[in-house]
């Protein structure tokens, strides 16, 4: 700690991002743009119903020999992906990288075609036959859950992947609490739409004798152990590499089919391949998210503050379990943080995570929180409403006080500082409620609702080591490393495990590393998404990679400064105690080396080294955990205006204001991006974001045309507020921020156009919010009334 | 997501165009800007097996005026139309509804003719060239026919060009300078296909009081105008006009095409 | 391997480019496939995410739902292309000031749209900048960064000529 400043380029500097100019020039580097020589392309055939037994694959006789099934991945060895939990009662689903006899969700890849050129695959992919079998289909998961269901997996005696039951009894709190609101509450299947859709080049490297499989992931270590698993080929025959990534949000935090089939077929033909997810696959056969349905009561006293809630949750997990989070995380998930930033006594859930013939679901940004956030906002504001005081108030009344902090919650979730109320206050002044509250009296010209939303969250990020052990999948992140290595020339190269797919990394680990040696930005370089050239690490996800592998880099950077120190000082014919190191020098007095000095020295000129050097050199590999398993807690307050036009359902954004707390922050310009980012994904959440189902299971949307993310006039110019609470357990007091933006919209956009809708009567509890929602509630009020 | 392999033609002259359309031996397509034909290709959703590209036959890519109408080539972009390089007839109706077809990249490529030809219903000039009275012109090897708007539009994807025939031109009657235009678009994203679409051209000078509801699930609706204005023109009057339409499917398909009707009446008003 | 390939002449960043294409290989794929500039790239390829915008004789245009071989005689110009055009300079200065990229998949489409605008628009207001940009989707800045880059581009060149 201590070692903050704004100014410079160190830790808190707002510098340009280094990877700007060649992604600027269009001299980026993504997974479509590579072609090696030889390169085949690769379609696959998918099916084209929901739930069906195959009875016949028929391939043109032209076509036999690039054209590949389950029967001939299995010949070769090849094992369905099992992504496990050991949480007590997990049924485990086995997905076949390609059908094995039966398809489970319409997109499900069945066959793959091997051509010159994608469109001559897809030529090929047209000509094979499959004969299907239809079976009755589960494409709701609370029908999936009635006796008499069609069963997804034959073996399993229903369709829960996992039942978890959270907190005790609230039976007494039910009976006499004064204040008693239910409410039915739904978030749609999403899909997470990076600009790049996934994908694959996968090729044998005769001279390393390794698989290279370069893919668009943000885990490329966690992708080499799950390929290992399921081809049965040691991990030092596998590297994995991710090149510039466009996008990730959670879509490209999982091992793929498709990887595992490029993969085989690389080997197998001996042949680089490529396969390019399309934006159709993005859309139909994968990348889906976010499905939850709550039935959830909040209990109160006469002011409103919170004595208990109760929830039963679903999570409609589709057909298989995703590895490496596996079909329970989600739900799982929900259980644990339901309760939010609040303060209270009494707690029951019970979360169900069901399987249903749908594509599996993928966390995505914000993973459970955006549900999570947008089911409790709605019953702070409906407790607001049943005791008649503003939704801030009853805010204020229930939040975890900053004399409190550290805090252990009702789950046992330890908030680790911050002052929560305080970001609903300034929420509120910075959205300038009265404003509205006066406009929305006097009504508008134009016919329309305004509305004012709140929502808050505190959101845990990079997660430690008990919480994965505890739900026991394939991944638990244990100590982060990152290697520092001085280069002959003075310079510094930084190898992480991490992979940066728009989150800034190559600039803002350089400002960390400067902060510790004094080394310009322009001669640090940062190697990352490469199992070959970085340390392990499962990857980027959960707002990890600045707390963890930032502060991994600090760690190593430390170690090297004090070698530095010491060689420095031997040069200088002073003791170590002193000299120190500042602006990228050792400095005893007016003496002064520079590290290029002490660099040249190790590398070139050895004679002059003291006799007791670290014989590590300049090079390190350090290790690092937080004080705290426990994560950080970074926390927000989103407020935002909206206008509701009644006659077409249709809802504007007025005005959004985030107040959060990040902690420290290493580069305010790349939090703000992050934070612009992530509410941009929470607007399309909450008003435009829907894959719809028929109930044959088969998707409804499949293009950009039906399915909807926000453009530039649907997001609101969002204003950021920062409180500055530095972490007590991390580096620098560094708190993660990469999801925290899309958390909240949802919820206080909800809020809002409730907010705007009451004097109509009318509630939507449903996201996303479309026209046809909001006029199809205020027709039933109208009906009803 | 790739085209079906087709082979392409690009003739520099109608009569060489109108030959190929007319080939019985192969499913060929016209095609113009391809901004609509161009993701349908991709998608597969259309597999030809010739595709005739029209562009580069200059006589449709001109505007002129004859009389009092404007004649607009098949091949004019949106673009063009929206940055007005040419004498306006409808007093800038024409600009101001091309200003708002998708986006500017696809304006660019996109033509009228191309837009009629596909015939979506939420498409702007479907239902804005209704609202004008334009009539378009048909070529075929067996020559040329003139269909005005309301009988052009058929349905869904449907217009009234037999196989073998394409949209050669657009006869816009010019408006008086009394005339009154109103335009509303429900869209959830700018840019994004219209769910109710109201046009309202009111000529008195002409005698010309037009009510389109268009982005219908069937052809645009057009509505009797004077018996609207008659009925005074309430919400109750325009729901009852559009009852049994394609405009009312469902109740709140119904609504939102009112509302839509009434804003754009609301701007004539105004 | 087509059996309909059409022999194309076009310019392409200044350079003449003579090719044999099949006629159902789109622009953007004969851009990064043939001529490797891969800096245009594919979103979704029906024609309305906006990554793979170009210009066609100097106006943008979507290289997905435009085939090759009806660019022959045209001028194409891709973001490679844009390396000396100056407003393009004065948009990649603003859009790193501004952060207005992350993942860097979209941008070289935004570049070349918010090229047209600052041409075109050189009136825009915010509201009107983010209209005249709706044809391009970003997944993660939240377009703030990118109005922002725009703005300034249009201001500082607004004081200039004034």
């Amino acid at each position: 700690m201590g070692e903050v400043s704004t100014a410079g380029s160190g830790v808190g500097a707002r510098v340009r991002r280094k990877e700007d100019d060649r992604l600027l020039r269009g001299r980026g580097r993504f997974v479509g743009d590579i072609a090696l020589v030889g390169m085949k392309e690769l379609a696959f055939v998918r099916s084209p119903v929901a739930h069906a037994t195959i009875t016949g694959i028929e391939i043109p006789e032209e076509h036999r020999g690039t054209v590949f099934t389950w029967a001939d991945l299995a010949a070769g060895g090849v094992k369905p992906i099992r992504a496990v939990s050991g949480l007590p009662g997990f049924k485990v689903s086995e997905q076949p990288a390609l059908a094995d006899g039966k398809v489970r969700f319409v997109g499900e890849p069945v066959a793959v075609c091997v051509a010159a050129t994608r469109a001559e695959a897809e030529d090929i992919a047209a000509s094979v036959f499959v004969d299907y079998a239809e079976l009755p289909v589960n494409s709701d998961m609370l029908e999936a859950v009635t006796p008499g269901a069609p069963k997804v997996h034959d073996h399993w005696p229903d369709n829960v992947f996992l039942e978890t039951n959270v907190g005790g009894t609230i039976a007494e709190i039910a009976a006499t609490a004064p204040v008693k609101v239910s409410r039915t509450i739904r978030t749609a299947r999403q899909c997470m739409v990076p600009l790049e859709g996934k994908g694959v080049v996968a090729h044998w490297d005769r001279h390393v004798e390794q698989l290279v499989l370069t893919t668009s992931t943000q885990m490329p270590h966690i992708v080499r152990a799950g390929l290992s698993e399921c081809l049965d080929l040691d991990q030092g025959l596998i590297r994995v590499v991710a090149p510039d990534v466009g996008g990730g949000f959670g879509w490209k935090g999982l091992l793929q089919p498709e990887e595992i089939v490029a993969a085989w077929i690389a080997m197998r033909l001996d042949r680089p391949v490529r396969w390019t997810e399309d934006r159709r696959e993005h859309l139909v056969a994968a990348a889906n998210a976010r499905e939850h349905h709550y039935e959830i009561t909040a209990y109160a006293d006469a002011r409103g503050r919170l004595l208990g809630i109760e929830a039963d949750a679903w999570v409609d997990a589709g057909a298989y379990s995703v590895y490496p989070f596996s079909a329970c995380l989600e739900a799982a998930q929900v259980g644990s943080i339901l309760p939010g930033p609040y303060d209270f006594a009494h707690y029951r859930c019970r979360t169900f995570s069901v399987c249903t013939n749908k594509p599996p679901i993928v966390p995505y940004r914000g993973v459970a929180r955006t549900g999570v956030c947008f089911a409790m906002e709605q019953m702070i504001d409906a407790v607001a409403d049943a005791v008649g005081r503003e939704p801030w108030q009853v805010r204020l009344e229930n939040l975890v006080p900053p004399e409190k902090m550290p805090f252990d919650n009702v789950t046992k979730k330890h908030f680790d500082s911050g002052d929560y109320p305080e970001s609903v206050r300034r929420a509120v002044a910075a959205i300038e409620l009265d404003g509205w509250r006066a406009r929305q009296k006097a009504g508008e010209a134009d016919g329309r609702l305004i509305g004012v939303g709140f929502a808050t969250y505190c959101e845990q990020s990079a997660h430690g080591t008990a919480v994965y052990h505890g739900w026991g999948i394939p991944m638990v992140p244990g100590h982060e490393q990152a290697q520092a290595r001085i280069t002959p020339d003075g310079g510094l190269e930084l190898r992480v495990g991490v992979q940066s797919h728009g989150q800034s990394m190559e600039t803002t680990f350089a400002q960390v590393a400067h902060e510790v040696l004094g080394i310009p930005l322009e001669k640090i370089k940062l190697v990352h998404g490469d199992t070959g050239l970085t340390p392990y690490s499962t990857g980027t996800w959960g707002s990890r990679s600045m707390v963890m592998a930032g502060g991994a880099v600090a760690t190593a950077c430390r170690t090297l400064a004090e070698r530095l120190r010491r060689i420095g000082a031997h040069l200088m014919q002073a003791g170590p105690e002193a000299v120190v190191l500042e602006e990228g020098s050792v400095k005893a007095g007016a003496a002064a080396v520079t590290i290029r000095e002490i660099a040249h020295t190790w590398y070139r000129a050895p004679q002059l080294l003291p006799a007791d050097v670290d014989r590590g050199g300049l090079e390190v590999t350090a290790g690092y955990k937080p004080g705290s398993d426990h994560g950080t807690f970074s926390y927000a307050t989103h407020a935002v205006a909206v206008a509701v036009d009644p006659e077409i359902g249709q809802v504007e954004i007025l005005d959004y204001v985030v107040v959060e707390d990040a902690g420290t922050m290493v580069n305010p310009m790349v939090v703000d991006g992050q934070i612009y980012g992530g509410v941009a994904q929470g607007v399309g959440t909450a008003l435009y974001e829907r894959m719809p189902y028929d109930a044959e299971g088969q998707p409804l949307a499949s293009t950009f045309a039906d399915y909807l993310i926000p453009g530039f006039t649907e997001v609101p110019h969002v204003r950021i507020i920062h409180m500055l609470t530095p972490s007590p357990y991390t580096e620098f007091g560094v708190k993660g921020i990469g999801e925290g933006g899309a958390i909240a919209p949802p919820a206080a956009i909800c809020n809002a156009i409730n907010d705007a809708l009451k004097p109509l009567g009318v509630t939507v509890t449903n996201a996303p919010m479309t026209p046809e929602v909001i006029l199809c509630a205020i027709a039933e009020t109208r009906g009803a009334a | 997501m790739k085209a079906v392999d087709f082979d392409y033609a690009q003739p520099a002259t109608l009569d060489a165009a109108l030959e190929l359309l007319a080939r019985e031996d192969v499913m060929v397509r016209p095609v113009a800007g391809s901004q609509s034909l161009g993701p349908m290709l991709n998608l597969r959703l259309a597999q030809p097996e010739l595709l005739v590209d029209i562009t580069r036959i200059a006589e449709l890519r001109t505007i002129r005026q004859e009389g009092d109408r404007l004649v607009i080539g098949a091949c004019v972009t949106h673009a063009r139309l929206e940055d007005g390089d040419y004498p306006d007839v409808t007093r800038g109706v024409l600009p101001s509804v091309a200003a708002v077809i998708a986006y500017r990249a696809v304006r660019n490529r996109g033509t009228i003719g191309g837009s009629l030809a596909h015939a979506d219903p939420a498409a702007d000039w479907v239902n804005v060239l209704t609202a004008l009275g334009a009539d378009v012109v048909i070529a075929g090897t067996g020559g040329r026919r003139s269909v005005p708007m309301t009988d052009f539009i058929l349905g869904v994807f449907e217009t009234a060009l037999q196989p073998g025939e394409i949209v050669a031109e657009i006869h816009v009657p010019a408006l008086s300078d009394r005339a009154r235009w109103g335009y509303y678009k429900v869209c959830r994203k700018t840019g994004e296909f219209s769910h109710a679409t109201g046009a309202v051209l009111i000529d008195p000078a002409r005698g010309v009081q037009r009510c389109v509801a268009g982005a219908t699930s069937g052809k645009p609706v057009v509505i009797d105008g004077p018996a609207l204005f008659a009925d005074g023109c309430t919400e109750a009057a325009m729901a009852a006009h559009l009852a049994g339409s394609p405009a009312a499917d469902d109740p709140i398909a119904l609504r939102t095409h009112t509302v839509a009707l009434k804003r754009a009446i609301a701007q004539v008003m105004s | 391997m087509s059996t309909h390939a059409k022999t194309i002449s076009l310019t392409i960043n200044g350079t003449r480019v003579e090719a044999s294409v099949p006629p159902r290989q789109h622009l953007g794929d004969f851009l990064r496939e043939r001529e490797l500039l891969t800096g245009t790239h594919l979103g979704c390829e029906h024609g309305v995410c906006g990554a793979c915008t170009i210009l066609i004789d100097g106006e943008p245009a979507r290289s997905c739902i435009t085939f090759a071989v009806a660019c022959d005689g045209r001028s194409v110009t891709t973001v490679e292309g844009l390396d000396d055009d100056p407003v393009a300079a004065e948009l990649r200065e603003a859009f790193s000031a501004e952060h207005g990229l992350q993942c860097g998949f979209c941008t070289p489409g935004m570049l070349v749209a918010a090229r047209d605008v600052v041409l075109r628009r050189p009136d825009a207001d915010n509201p009107a900048i983010r209209t005249a940009m709706s044809g391009n989707l970003c997944r993660c800045t939240g377009y703030v960064g990118i109005v922002n880059a725009i703005r300034r581009v249009i201001d500082a060149r607004n004081t200039n000529a004034g």
